[in-house]
């Protein structure tokens, strides 16, 4: 065996920047908070009431972030117009143009559809926005049909959002990190476990400490999912049955880089796991581990699959710059998703005296 | 063949047997109406230089440090202990079934009837989907444009009748470029004189390129096990000018 030192190479700069690790981040944790608001908002489940209601709210906040990442990494948001006039439905991300409203809209409806009664009962406090209120509530009425329909049309919403967001990734041949049937499941179930720390956010936010059990119980199945796949492909890599899995350990076995973001991501995903199962009263916690992990996987599979060579050796290792491109964009992003958080919680209450 | 002139460089091949080219005509072959565009990369001529990759730079106005067309470099050392100095002119392949065109959101990028495989900077949304799905590093969003951005065999050079800027700018005559449907072109005649050596990047890739080598190894051909001096360098844009 011959071996080589790449005297000159060229490595290309990522071509999907911290942007995508955020709006995928984003749209997942949303898709995943509207499907915990289901059981407290349409069944009515009492155990859920409550956390429904804060995982509804986490949908909003993130959903309404999520595509102002998507069109910041078009570098000229107008283009996005050009996703509707030529659309190619023979890709994954011309499917997703379309899915994103749909997806979108019908969670908009349907949380109008939930907070309607609400909204009637602050037109009557005394307020200054009391007359915007009455208006918003549309008579105020609680239409369990109504909201059981824009479920359905937001439920089909998320579903292809997951199956969209996976998908367009894992079809990359070219990228051996991306190509493994199990990344769109390890995407949406991350995405699970990264809603479920959102919520449970804002239920710490909220002062609504009583849930952190049953989100705890929840997290820790997510975690236990987490962890099997991410075993399962190591091992389709190890065996060999994945031949992408097999390339991307090849490619990163010399690394101690990867070695270290590799004990990270299994480091941090056990202390989640051990958190959640044995301090089932705590919220923060084990909300910002979550939350830590999903981001995590979403950036070990952009940034760092993008890293890895297509040709030659010479790896493009990503560094944070404050632009913004980079660690800017990042914290913008938080901050859009804070002065949502604030603009919500500022005009309709959130926690369990809004039930009332 | 047509309207289009003969791109030949090395007309003294001509006097090459003619009964030799058919046979390792790739599958285009067939079609002799219309052109198809491919190149030939013979690495024994290659130096190293660098001509063809500043050659492009000017030709199509590259932004610093993006290049459509390069020579990566190798430093091979054998069992025996011997070290010999590897090149591998890269550029876009303008492949058969290239995975970049199926993934773009709006049809962007498209393959003409030429084989030339092209971006339409007008639809193009520089989402960079065709950066990842292009298997070669080809591609690149350009950063004055914000677009996908790749080597086009300089369409607008061989529209005109003039040979790409790289394969005109060449001091070893190893980039040789025209028309494979023509059997009688430069190119054609090469292809068959070497009929079962030359190789292709990634052939397990199944794209089907239109950019063949003579005298690659195969250990080069795709990602490789080995050190990079690039890792090991100052670069101004991390470590700061
Ligand atoms: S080399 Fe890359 S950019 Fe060029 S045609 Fe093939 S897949 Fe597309
Ligand atoms: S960058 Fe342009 S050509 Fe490439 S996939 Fe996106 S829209 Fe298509």
């Amino acid at each position: 065996m011959n071996t080589t030192v790449e005297v000159l190479g060229f490595a290309r700069e990522p071509g999907w920047l911290p942007w995508a690790v955020q709006y995928f981040f984003l749209i997942g944790i949303s898709t995943a908070a509207f499907f915990l608001s289901l059981p407290g908002l349409v069944w009515r489940h009492p155990d859920w009431r409550g956390i429904s209601r804060r995982a509804l709210l986490a949908a909003l906040v993130c959903g309404l972030t999520a595509p102002v990442a998507l069109l910041a990494d078009l570098h000229q948001p107008g283009r996005f117009l050009n996703f509707y006039l030529h659309p190619n439905l023979g890709s994954w991300m011309a499917w997703g143009s379309f899915f994103i409203p749909l997806y979108l809209l019908g969670l908009i409806g349907y949380a109008w559809l939930c907070l309607r009664p609400l909204l009637a009962e602050m037109a009557k406090r005394p307020s200054p926005f009391a007359a915007l209120y009455r208006k918003l509530a549309y008579g105020g009425h609680d239409n369990p049909s109504a909201i059981k329909a824009a479920a359905l049309v937001a439920t089909l919403g998320a579903v292809l959002v997951l199956l969209y967001t996976g998908m367009e990734v894992m079809v990359v041949q070219a990228r051996p990190l991306w190509n493994t049937a199990l990344l769109p499941l390890i995407f949406a179930v991350t995405a699970m476990t990264g809603g479920i720390g959102m919520t449970a956010l804002f239920e710490a936010l909220t002062g609504n400490l009583k849930s952190a059990p049953l989100l705890n119980q929840w997290l820790a199945r997510g975690v236990w999912l987490t962890l099997a796949l991410l075993v399962l492909w190591l091992v389709s890599g190890l065996l060999g049955t994945s031949t992408a899995a097999h390339e991307a350990l090849a490619a990163t076995r010399a690394s101690f880089g990867w070695l270290v973001t590799g004990g990270w991501l299994v480091g941090s995903t056990l202390l989640t796991l051990w958190l959640a199962r044995n301090h089932q009263n705590s919220l923060v916690m084990p909300a910002l581990l979550a939350l830590h992990g999903a981001w995590l996987i979403r950036w070990i599979v952009f940034i760092g699959g993008q890293s890895l060579p297509k040709m030659g050796s010479a790896s493009q290792s990503y560094t944070l710059t404050l632009t913004p491109d980079s660690l800017l964009g990042i914290v913008g992003m938080a901050g859009l998703c804070l002065a949502l958080y604030i603009i919500l919680t500022s005009l309709i209450p959130w926690d369990d005296q809004a039930n009332a | 063949m047509n309207a289009q002139p003969d791109l030949s460089r090395r007309a003294f091949f001509t006097a090459l047997p003619a009964v030799t080219a058919g046979l390792a005509m790739p599958a285009h072959a067939a079609d002799e109406t219309t052109p198809h565009w491919a190149m030939l990369v013979d690495t024994r001529r290659c130096i190293a230089c660098q001509a063809c990759t500043m050659a492009c730079s000017m030709e199509n106005v590259s932004p610093e440090g993006q290049f459509r067309t390069v020579v990566a470099t190798y430093a091979v050392t054998d069992q025996a202990g011997k070290t010999g100095l590897a090149v591998l002119p890269r550029l876009c392949n303008h492949c058969e079934e290239p995975p970049c065109i199926p993934v773009c959101p709006v049809g962007a990028t498209f393959k003409r009837k030429d084989g030339i495989v092209l971006v339409d900077g007008d639809r193009c949304v520089g989402c960079a989907y065709c950066v990842q799905a292009c298997p070669y590093d080809a591609r690149f969003v350009n950063h004055n444009t914000g677009k996908a951005d790749k080597c086009t065999f300089c369409s607008h050079r061989v529209e005109a009748g003039l040979l790409p800027a790289c394969v005109e700018t060449c001091v070893g005559g190893a980039r040789i470029f025209g028309d494979i449907n023509n059997p009688q072109s430069d190119i054609s005649r090469r292809l068959a004189a070497a009929d079962g050596k030359t190789r292709v990047l990634k052939p397990e890739a199944g794209t089907n390129p239109r950019v063949f080598y003579i005298g690659l190894e195969q250990q080069l051909d795709g990602r490789i096990d080995g050190a990079s001096t690039a890792d090991m360098m100052w670069r101004p844009d991390t470590q700061g000018a």
